[in-house]
């Protein structure tokens, strides 16, 4: 993706590079220290994951589409799982699909406190990484506790879910987010008032409302641009209708507001997962899944941590998926990043990055961009 | 707006224990759903293999040594399964489980990665059928 390149000095980040964990090539045309344009390059873990979906069957490719991305992998199993429900005509019973939300919802805060740490170490700010991730260790508990690990829990069956919660783990879960609830006060206390911090998130990377619904940008990026987008509520799925959530939105547009927004969307999913877990509907956990789906095709958008998740998947009959077209939500946010970072110094760049929760393994799938 | 807003906690743990656990000398429980190796146990096996048609990774074989008698033993191989359990779901039998207890598998070369499960007797016959086939058995 190129803006419009004219200057002469240019700086390259190249794949490696100590700034982000992930690989991506991007080149900043500079002016002294302040950047003017920007260009990035993707395609370095490129897997094939969607070429793979071809050779493999429906129940197998549930767990190589889990693996798509590591820190919202049950997202991406959930949104694959309702899809291919969709296209059989069956529906999950209604405690798998509250099973499903609770999960979706833990892993959000897994995702966010996660966020939360790598955006403070990509300022310097080591301590709020350290405190963060120490205190994301009890989410990752529950987890493991209820699902069996920690990533990729696999809790996903085609018509359901695998594992059910028993009394004493929803007792542990609300006390996990009890405890939670009250670090996350704390957390935002800290990215609100701490002096240097905020000099480094206020009024950083700034986004209007405009401009955020015209790059197309979703999730929490957009919210904290005031743009109201947000799948759980425009389309429900799972149990969304009956256990809603609402959009958290703020109006500031720069990077303090992202820390913001995103912590706010912690204190509605812990109050989400306690609505659920005091109201669990009774029942089964899986019903009869077809080896063999009709043929037809169909699209399914939820919620991920990162923002919209979009899933193309296409049956002709057989007992292989056809085709299955996964578009992450950080692809989206990318351009937001292009064009945030122009007349920024170059040592916000990071943090402006970091802003947007980049995926880059998720990312990596082929694109065509035709010029209009 | 306070300089070193986080000052207070960090002193306040000073006086507290650490939050890390000294691994291999220190063991956490362990979660009674954890996933671990998969244990076969071939009593009720009628050899349908729904178990091998929907494994990821191709981490199961189910091989014959007498079908009319439903004598069957597993080759598994630890290194491809992605412990996703997936299998022991489609056993309809209840002769798949994956086991809690056996977890730290690493090691130094390739061959403890390949398991096979079966009944004493049955594992000696397709031994000795297979003797040439099963790379193992030359060390």
């Amino acid at each position: 993706m190129t803006i419009e390149q004219k200057e002469k000095f240019v700086i390259p980040i190249g794949p490696q590079h100590p700034a982000l964990k992930e690989p991506a090539h991007f080149e900043f045309s500079v002016e002294g220290e302040t950047v003017t344009s920007a260009s990035v390059r993707f395609g370095y873990v490129h897997r094939g994951i969607e070429k793979g979906a071809e050779n493999r069957n429906w129940a197998q490719t549930l767990y190589l589409v889990e693996r798509i991305c590591g820190i919202c992998s049950n997202i991406h199993s959930t949104t694959y799982a309702l899809a291919v429900e969709k296209l059989a005509g069956v529906e999950a019973p209604p405690r798998a699909q509250a099973i499903r939300q609770i999960l979706v919802e833990l892993e959000r805060i897994h995702s966010h406190m996660l966020w939360a740490g790598v955006g403070a170490h990509e300022a310097g700010f080591d301590t709020l990484f350290m405190y963060s991730w120490r205190d994301r260790e009890t989410v990752m508990d529950l987890l493991e506790t209820t699902t069996g690990n920690r990533v990729n829990y696999s809790s996903n069956v085609l018509g359901g879910v695998k594992y059910d919660f028993t009394p004493q783990q929803l007792e542990a879960i609300l006390k996990g987010v009890d405890y939670l609830e009250e670090r996350l006060h704390y957390y935002m206390k800290i990215v609100t008032t701490d002096e240097a911090f905020s000099k480094r998130t206020r009024g950083v990377g700034h986004m209007s409302t405009e401009e955020a619904d015209a790059l197309g940008v979703t999730g929490p990026t957009a919210r904290a641009s005031g743009v109201t987008r947000d799948m759980r509520v425009d389309d429900p799925y799972l149990l969304y209708d009956k256990f809603p959530v609402t959009i958290v939105l703020s109006q500031e547009g720069d990077l303090q507001a992202r820390f913001v927004v995103r912590i706010q969307e912690l204190f509605e999913s812990i109050r989400v997962i306690r609505e659920l877990a005091h109201h669990m509907p009774e029942g089964e956990l899986t019903v009869r899944f077809p080896r063999r789906i009709p043929e037809g095709e169909t699209v399914l958008e939820t919620e991920a941590p990162r923002g919209n998740l979009f899933y193309f998947i296409k049956s002709d009959g057989s007992d292989r998926p056809y085709r299955v077209k996964v578009r992450t939500p950080s692809l989206r946010n990318f351009t937001s990043v292009l064009v945030g970072v122009i007349n920024h110094q170059l040592a916000d760049v990071p943090m402006i990055l970091a802003g947007i929760d980049p995926c880059f393994s998720c990312n990596d799938r082929s694109v065509v961009f035709r010029r209009a | 707006m306070r300089i070193g807003a986080m000052l207070g906690e960090l002193l306040r743990h000073i006086f507290r224990k650490p939050a890390t656990v000294n691994y291999p000398f220190v063991q956490q429980p362990v979660p009674q759903r954890l996933r671990g190796i998969l244990r076969y146990h071939p009593e009720k096996c009628t050899g349908c293999q729904l178990c091998m048609k929907d494994c990821p990774s191709n981490a199961i074989e189910i091989l014959t040594v007498d079908k009319p008698n439903k004598r069957f033993i597993m080759r598994f191989h630890a290194d491809r399964c992605t412990y996703c359990s997936q299998c022991v779901v489609n056993c309809r039998f209840n002769c798949l489980e994956m086991s809690n207890e056996e977890w730290e598998r690493a090691a130094l070369r390739r061959e403890p990665f390949t398991v096979m499960y079966g009944r004493e007797g049955d594992l000696k016959e397709f031994l000795k059928k297979t003797e040439l086939e099963v790379p193992q058995l030359k060390l």
